[in-house]
């Protein structure tokens, strides 16, 4: 019997459905084979899914089982109907700031904090509530922050620690005209220290005593780019003013500070100096309010209100500004030959920035304070030696290859500046605050030593926002 | 017939002077019984049978064992006999009270005495060496201590103990832990809780709350958080086997103050080291286990 077999290339012509000699005609094609080459390797891939078992009793389809055509489902588009948020409403939910929860617990004998109490050193490590209508005062200056804990408590509130009464006193002094006249003070610090919490509790305090506070709550609202700016005439090298963000910073000055209410135009101004005519015996909160409607005069409205502000027998000046590292680089505006243009060139920033380095002295006495953040700021390395050396760190020291900004190094170098290490609470604070969080209804657990002390420990030695993490916020 | 001596000698031969019957070319280094006992053969009386040559002398073994073809070992083994058929009758102790005693290995021993013993027969020493090794310590024969010496190994792995940690001169005790691929080493002082890892605060070097949590999970499971100063640093791995290498460095040095914890801190898990490791990466797989996905054609 003779087998079916094609003798030169020894495979069954018929039956094989994949010879193994490729037929010599047969040439390389641009598009891969559509069978798979023989391979005696097993599969690598997993395993194919299992098919889904159909249960015997059902006969899909009896009728059409075998259809010429088939009716193509259309996809069902997914159609929306949720309402969309408003032009502006999820940006005004993030940004929203929210001081008392209702659901929270009153905390009873929680006194509000007084002109008077605030030096008391007795009251440290208690907690005191922060009278209402320093709230809306604070509020107006924008003190509050949406990562802060405020919404947890019925009301905003303070921890009086010994930073805060150091601070108490020397308002008190500046108050009083003893000891320095300005204090010009950076504060530093790991993340979730406390502070930007040392900028409100010297607001709250400059409120209470009467001051007048102007606060930039945060420096990179200035560089981003997200306000409108213009060039200042005659100036070199150029500066530039944001106009509509001073319109709502003299509005904030405007609304936070009554006391201007009281106080009024000394002498009418220049007439070149206000493009609008200003009536005689305003007052300061009305002028404010002036440059607040109209961005086109806000600057000059601003340099005409501080210069009513330092003549004498004003009310000394609180100023503060948030994220410091952000005022001190290039921003993202550009300068009409497309170059960046450098913070310092903003008149804003430049204003702050000669009050902290001491070129424009508070002839009222009062505070400059710049505080820095650790979780959203940028690197300056200027800024970082700066800070180093004036703290007595030796181990910052110049480093050759780096290259610093002049501007920078410059704000510091007339000296006076003071920076302060923010650092944990001491145990007994940490349990006042524990103890108020407990009265709140956020602390379940017994506040005894071992609970605090496992705590403090827990937050890296009492730092402040951590404590607020591990304790109120992480409950397994 | 000088030629007859001027062969390259090895060790298991020696030459013996008719006259003096003793040993004249070398001296024998290696510890073997039987040169002296006993001989192969009887020296041959040179005064009664004058040879023609005195030179030609005969090369006789040293030991009746040179026909076994591993004389060295049997020497040493029928010493070992001799020596227990000696001492039999002293007093000897329970198998666990013995002193614990590492002998050679069988491959150890054949590379000393350079003989291919077997394995069988070397373990028949083992057990003779196991019966002297009973023997009473107050009573046992110096000779027979010289004989064991020979089958001890080198380096007696029983001899090394741990060191015992200590607390040193400024109050500090210091521990060792390990998981994943990180290593720490923590040291401990008494004081008030504080934490620094790596030169930080705790909550610059783990951002994580767990993470700080189970760094001092020692001191949290004895109630020991606010009684102890932590000082570690740690390397290696990421941030949850440091924390956990951390772990266990803390316990080791807490159990340095307070040894009575040990049982607390095994009950929370502080003692063993977690020996586990990422899992290799196999051939054919996208991960360790991890198969490539399945397709059709």
């Amino acid at each position: 019997m003779s087998l079916q077999t094609c003798w030169r290339c020894i495979a069954r012509a018929s039956c094989q459905p994949c010879p193994t000699r490729r037929p010599p005609q047969q040439l390389c094609t641009l598009y891969p084979a559509s069978t798979a080459a023989f391979t005696t390797s097993p599969s690598l891939s997993a395993l194919p899914p299992k098919k889904k078992a159909k249960s015997p009793m059902v006969e899909v389809n009896v009728k059409g089982a075998k259809k010429t055509f088939t009716k193509k489902k259309k996809k069902l588009q997914k159609v929306d109907r949720g309402k969309k948020p408003a032009v502006g409403e999820r940006k005004a939910l993030r940004k929203r700031v929210v001081l008392s929860n209702t659901n929270a617990l009153e905390v009873e004998g929680l006194k509000d904090i007084t002109a008077q109490s605030m030096i008391d050193d007795s009251l440290r490590g208690h907690v005191l509530a922060i009278p209402g209508p320093v709230v809306d005062q604070l509020r107006a200056v924008e003190a509050f922050k949406v990562t802060q804990g405020w919404p947890l408590f019925r009301r905003p509130s303070m921890l009086i620690r010994k930073d805060t009464l150091d601070m108490a006193t020397e308002i008190e002094n500046i108050s009083l005209g003893i000891g320095d006249k300005t204090i010009r003070r950076v504060f530093v610090g790991e993340r979730g220290s406390g502070k930007t919490t040392m900028l409100l509790q010297a607001m709250t305090m400059a409120f209470l005593k009467d001051w007048v506070v102007i606060n930039i709550p945060q420096a990179q609202d200035l560089i981003l780019a997200q306000t409108e700016y213009g060039p200042l005439p005659s100036t070199t090298p150029t500066l530039y003013t944001q106009r509509t963000y001073t319109a709502s910073l003299l509005n904030a000055i405007s609304r936070a500070n009554p006391i201007l209410q009281t106080l009024q135009l000394s002498q009418p101004p220049a007439e070149n100096e206000i493009p609008i005519p200003v009536p005689p015996n305003i007052s300061l909160s009305r002028l404010a309010l002036l440059g607040a409607e109209d961005p086109e005069i806000a600057w000059p409205i601003f340099e005409l209100l501080y210069r009513e502000l330092t003549l004498p027998d004003r009310p000394p000046l609180l100023l503060c500004m948030d994220g410091l590292a952000h005022a001190m680089r290039n921003t993202h505006y550009i300068s009409n030959t497309y170059q960046p243009i450098h913070a310092h060139q903003f008149t804003i920033i430049k204003w702050f920035l000669d009050h902290l380095s001491g070129t424009s002295p508070l002839p009222n006495a009062g505070l400059v304070l710049a505080s820095t953040s650790e979780s959203n700021s940028p690197v300056v390395p200027a800024l970082k030696l700066a800070l180093g050396q004036l703290e007595g760190n030796s181990a910052v020291r110049k480093d050759p290859f780096a290259k610093y900004d002049e501007r920078v190094l410059g704000v510091f170098e007339g000296g006076g500046v003071e920076v302060k290490r923010m650092g944990g609470l001491s145990k007994e604070e940490a349990r006042g605050l524990m103890e108020y969080w407990a009265l709140s209804g956020v602390v379940r657990q017994r506040v005894d030593d071992g609970f605090v002390g496992e705590k403090w420990c827990l937050s890296g030695g009492g730092c402040v926002g951590e404590l607020e993490r591990a304790v109120v916020r992480m409950r397994v | 017939m000088a030629s007859k001596l001027s062969w390259p000698l090895s060790s298991r031969w020696t030459i013996q002077c008719p006259k003096c019957h003793g040993e004249i070319l070398r001296k024998r280094t290696f510890i073997s019984t039987g040169s002296s006992r006993a001989i192969a053969a009887p020296p041959v009386n040179l005064t009664q049978n004058s040879p023609s040559n005195p030179q030609n002398a005969r090369v006789v073994p040293a030991s009746p064992s040179y026909f076994t073809g591993r004389p060295d070992s049997t020497d040493n083994y029928l010493n070992l006999l001799a020596l227990l058929r000696r001492y039999q009758t002293l007093p000897t102790v329970a198998p666990a009270q013995a002193p614990r005693v590492a002998w050679r290995t069988v491959t150890q021993y054949r590379l000393l005495v350079g003989e291919p013993i077997r394995a069988s027969k070397y373990h028949k020493v083992v057990e003779v060496l196991q019966r002297l090794n009973r023997i009473h310590p107050a009573v046992m024969p110096a000779p027979l201590k010289e004989a064991m010496e020979i089958y001890k190994r080198d380096i007696d792995p029983y001899a090394v103990t741990k060191r015992p940690n200590i607390i040193d001169a400024d109050g500090r005790a210091y521990g060792v832990g390990r998981r994943k691929s990180s290593s720490a080493k923590v040291y401990l002082v008494q004081g008030e809780g504080e934490v620094l890892v790596n030169g930080k605060s705790i909550n610059s070097a783990f951002g994580r709350i767990h993470d700080r949590e189970s760094a001092l999970w020692a001191l949290k499971a004895t109630g020991r958080m606010d009684k102890y100063n932590v000082w570690a640093l740690v390397s290696g791995g990421g941030s949850t086997g440091q924390a956990e290498a951390i772990t266990l460095g803390a316990a080791k040095a807490l159990m340095v103050f307070e040894p009575a914890l040990k049982p607390a801190l095994r009950r929370a898990g502080c003692v063993t080291r977690d020996p586990r490791r990422v899992e290799r990466k196999k051939p054919g797989h996208v991960k360790a286990r991890k198969m490539p996905a399945w397709v059709k054609r």
